[in-house]
């Protein structure tokens, strides 16, 4: 019967878009409210749309959609989105007349750009029957300010540089830079092992920030489904146990070995590239050569970033800032590989970051991760952040 | 006594012990020590069953026998107690 009355009410603001645009043949104002269980912001505005209700209650008609549970009202919201030509991955999405509201920041300043468009609507109406007098806190919108910034605005960056310090911390994943560097330390052009070395450290940037770019995506795609969340819930718990295993099982802190073969490879092609007479021939190689060997390790480290693409997800973000996380979070990820190519080059010696570190890494990151797994699963609102 | 150094450019733990070493070097002078690189000196690596983890190192007595196995990061203070027990054997 939902299912029913959802089709006809989309069929209808379909339809009523184009004619009439503002109001229904009763006069009212259509008020769509598609919201999350769990979803902070989505809380924020419900209470705030309540008391709109009650104001305006002759000149609007407001009907509500929860789309993490029911899928139908999730392919509706696809179908606003369609429609109104926007992105429609985060919640709370309010939908008033022709124009939309995505998130919902206060009262104060969402909830009063939302009034004041819809005092507009029924002005056009002539449904507006309120008190001008009364609607002139809409004025005073409130922008916060340094000041006001609380621990929660402030978890999501610390969160992101903590993971991207911890996923990347992982100094025996580090093999390849490191023969890179002993092979750049023979040559004798500073400058070409400055841009080949940086180049091959920046492309393997650029590959890790596409993985990561296509983790949102599919999670953006996926949306607001309860099983992916669980899933992606399941796999930090996996990826906790693993970091944990390894913090008790390498006692020594020694490194495995990649096995023999594709060590060679590789090793062999790196040789290759960096003798290579022309630069350009060089430079192209170390290039290929980085995004080939980042696209195997990739494989191995899918965890975190699928982890962490969820978490972005869940928070209410521009699509511009989701990707300045995600810059945030490869920055610190490839910080030691950055540090030890850099102290490299300065210094013509090698160092090597104890791999005893990388053990209490394997520790934090493994609680971590573990926590992210049982809130995914059972209290996803509890990552919404600020 | 001779010490056996097992190690690699790319291994982290071996550039870590590098300088440890050095100085243990300097300050036991009378210490043999022998180091082979895990990719060129592949028949040694053989012959002492080098596993899959780095750096190792292999303590030897007078007969050549080996004394002692050490694998992963060692601090000097660990290595300096191990050598000063087995000097003389």
């Amino acid at each position: 019967m939902f299912k029913k009355i959802s089709f006809f009410l989309f069929c209808f603001f379909v339809l009523i878009i184009p004619l009439v645009g503002l109001a229904q043949e009763d006069n009212k104002v259509n008020i769509y409210f598609f919201w999350a269980e769990g979803c902070p912001h989505c809380a924020k505005e419900e209470i705030f749309l309540d008391k709109l209700e009650s104001k305006y209650k002759e000149g609007i008609n407001l009907q509500s959609f929860e789309v993490s549970r029911d899928s139908d009202n999730a392919r509706l919201l696809v179908e606003f989105g369609k429609e109104l030509h926007t992105d429609v991955s985060g919640v709370p999405f309010l939908v008033v007349g022709e124009e939309h509201f995505t998130g919902f920041l206060s009262e104060e300043t969402t909830g009063a750009a939302i009034e004041s468009y819809l005092v507009s609507l029924l002005e056009q109406t002539g449904q507006n029957n309120q008190n001008s007098g009364e609607n002139t806190w809409l004025e005073n919108v409130k922008i916060p300010l340094l000041g006001q910034v609380n621990l929660k605005t402030f978890s999501l960056p610390v969160l992101t540089v903590f993971l991207g310090i911890l996923d990347g911390f992982n100094p025996c994943a580090m093999w390849v830079l490191l023969f890179l560097i002993s092979m750049l330390l023979g040559m004798k052009d500073r400058c070409r092992m400055w841009i080949l070395g940086g180049s091959f450290i920046i492309t393997s940037a650029l590959v890790y920030f596409l993985f990561m770019a296509a983790w949102l995506n599919l999670i953006l795609f996926l949306g607001l489904i309860v099983w992916v969340r669980i899933l992606i819930g399941l796999v930090a718990l996996g990826g906790g146990a693993l970091n944990l295993r390894e913090f008790f099982k390498n006692k020594e802190a020694a490194c495995k070995v990649t096995g023999d073969e594709k060590r060679r490879r590789i090793f062999d092609r790196i040789k290759e590239v960096v003798s290579r007479r022309s630069f350009i021939l060089a430079f192209g190689g170390i290039i290929l050569l980085a995004v080939a060997v980042n696209m195997v390790e990739l494989i191995c480290s899918a965890g975190l970033p699928a982890v962490y693409s969820q978490v972005l997800v869940l928070n209410d973000l521009s699509t511009l800032a989701r990707y300045g996380y995600i810059a945030i979070y490869i920055f610190f990820f490839m910080l030691d590989d950055m540090l030890v190519f850099v102290i490299a080059m300065i210094t013509l010696h090698m160092t090597g970051i104890s791999t005893k570190y990388s053990r209490y890494s394997s520790l934090i990151g493994g609680i971590i991760m573990l926590i992210i797994g049982i809130l995914l699963i059972f209290k996803h609102q509890w990552l919404m952040f600020g | 006594m001779k010490v056996l150094k097992f190690g690699a450019v790319w291994c982290p733990g071996c550039l870590v012990m590098k300088p440890r070493w050095v100085e243990i070097e300097k300050e036991h002078p009378w210490l043999e020590t022998k180091y082979y690189d895990y990719d060129q000196d592949s028949e040694k690596i053989k012959e002492y069953k080098i596993g899959d983890k780095l750096p190792v190192f292999i303590f030897l007595d007078k007969q050549a026998q080996e004394l002692l196995r050490l694998v992963g990061e060692v601090s000097k203070k660990e290595l300096t107690k191990i050598i000063k027990e087995s000097k003389d054997k």
